[in-house]
């Protein structure tokens, strides 16, 4: 959509992470971990809860700093946050204060665009969200799933090389998250930025990725890695869909029987 | 409708008060001087409303109040601010703070005649006590309880700097919760204007009540003492509509 748009590759090699808590105790949640996703690509997350995912979306976004190992996003080791790795949150993390314009302008801002093309921007990425009508209201006048539109469309409007994406949809009902997912990939096909969507729902991730990879209970590593050759718009009833949706819950399960069955009386959150 | 909505309540709380008040009159057969009636005291009230002594009065406490206010809205706020993101200004100040904090506005009368005299700066001196507290402690919550997702999101759209999170996200963030110590501290300050006002006061609805205490007119003390009553109440609505504007909800 903004001129220029550009995607970059991510890499991610021998990285672990271990947190250690005050009392001495330690938690393993990533296992050494390698990964290389090309530009452009859309890859879906699925494990069991606490497998490390979003830790190591974290990481990649520069919210936290790995124990070992590198994590590069076009070749260039991950600093940081920046403005050019965009993060969708699960809780849409909208400036309560601005209104969904200002929102959705508020990294173009950063970027030193000017007022009236920052508004012009703003305006058309509310557009392919179907917001232009509530570009003057507060999050609050806002339903959940137009929260995430509003803030899916503030993190498209910086044009970022990667979009990293923490289970946005995982608080949405079934109906608003379909239509989430349609308007993601509407969004997502006009500027084939590089995607890293984590995500519980194992239909979700068959629906939207290029690839998906499971991972297995902790510590987290990289179990398995499906490439999805199917055409958009994807249907859910097809048997090539479900053929691949059973091939990725066949790897799950194995890993849920383990967290469950270890876990019992020690089930961990995310 | 807003207005009446919210000035109902009060109407009822003055006919209750001046029914008990009259009520109390003719039990205790006092003597005016010790309890006048309630009509007597608004009549009293009128006249100082009439020939401009209360609006003289009332000027003169509350530009001690906006000044001394005025004052700790600029020292407190940047302070509560640094407390609130820099863990060691916490450690050394919290404690500074919460040893200060007990002490009454009035026990600093005796220090504040000595250190400033009886000029204005000694009554500002024990208003900037009274108000200082509430600022910065809200100053420092409100900023510490900013949703960290908030902070995570300024940082991914572009605010990479301290100075520029600060000024983006977490002090409008904040915003309510400071508003709301604003309003906590000109309320404790104009409750403050009684003892600042006892000292040597020429002017002012503190000197009114201590006057009228002095030549025996307790319906001049009563009348002040509505004053404030009535106008505190008046200052905080204006500060209640101000945080009303601040007031977006959650996310």
């Amino acid at each position: 959509m903004r001129e220029n748009s550009h995607s970059k590759s991510i890499e991610v090699s021998n990285l672990s992470m271990t947190f250690r808590s005050d009392d001495g105790t330690s938690v393993n949640a990533l296992a050494p971990t390698n990964l290389e996703i090309e530009p452009g690509q859309f890859v879906a997350i699925v494990g069991p809860s606490g497998c490390g995912k979003s830790t190591l979306l974290n990481i990649l976004a520069g919210f936290l700093t790995p124990s070992d190992g590198q994590a590069s996003i076009g070749n260039e080791a991950v600093a940081g946050p920046s403005i050019d790795h965009g993060v969708v949150f699960q809780d849409y993390a909208l400036f309560p204060w601005l209104t969904v314009l200002d929102n959705v302008a508020f990294g173009l801002k950063s970027q030193g665009i000017g007022s009236s093309e920052r508004k012009e921007i703003a305006m058309r990425f509310l557009d392919v969200v179907s917001l232009r009508d509530f570009a003057d209201k507060r999050p609050r006048e806002l339903s959940g799933g137009m929260k995430q539109r509003a803030a899916i469309a503030r993190t498209f409007a910086t044009n970022p090389s990667v979009i990293l994406m923490d289970e946005p949809f995982g608080a949405l009902d079934a109906l608003t998250r379909r239509f989430l997912q349609q308007q993601l990939l509407k969004i997502w096909s006009e500027s084939r930025k590089t995607v890293l969507f984590i995500t519980h729902s194992v239909q979700e991730a068959v629906f939207l990725a290029d690839r998906i990879i499971v991972m297995t209970a902790r510590p987290g590593r990289i179990k398995s890695d499906f490439l999805i050759e199917l055409d958009h718009p994807r249907d859910f009833s097809s048997d090539s869909f479900r053929k691949i949706e059973k091939n990725v819950f066949d790897s799950l399960d194995e890993e849920l029987a383990k967290t469950f069955g270890l876990a019992g009386n020690q089930l961990q959150g995310d | 409708m807003h207005f009446l909505r919210h000035s109902v309540p009060y109407a009822l709380a003055l006919i209750a008060i001046a029914t008990v008040w009259q009520i109390a009159v003719w039990v205790s057969q006092a003597n005016v001087a010790i309890l006048p009636p309630p009509l007597l005291t608004l009549a009293t009230l009128w006249e100082l409303i009439a020939n401009g002594e209360l609006a003289k009065h009332t000027l003169a406490s509350l530009s001690r109040v906006v000044s001394a206010w005025g004052l700790s809205v600029i020292i407190a706020v940047p302070l509560g601010l640094v407390m609130a993101r820099s863990k060691t200004v916490e450690r050394l100040l919290d404690p500074v703070i919460e040893l200060f904090r007990p002490i009454s506005p009035l026990a600093w009368i005796p220090l504040a005649i000595l250190w400033f005299g009886i000029g204005e700066t000694g009554k500002i001196f024990i208003i900037f006590i009274a108000t200082f507290f509430p600022i910065v402690l809200n100053t420092v919550s409100g900023v510490k309880s900013v949703d960290p997702v908030l902070i995570r999101a300024g940082q991914v759209l572009g605010c990479t700097n301290e100075a520029t999170l600060f000024w983006r996200v977490i002090l409008p963030a904040a915003m309510p919760t400071i508003i709301v110590g604003l309003r906590i501290a000109f309320g404790t300050g104009w409750a403050a204007i009684i003892a600042a006002e006892l000292v040597a006061a020429q002017s002012g609805l503190g000197y009114l009540i201590a006057d009228g205490m002095e030549i025996l007119r307790s319906d001049l003390v009563l009348a002040g003492m509505i004053a404030i009553g009535v106008l505190g109440v008046l200052i905080d609505s204006i500060f209640r509509l101000l945080g009303n504007r601040y007031d977006w909800g959650a996310g």
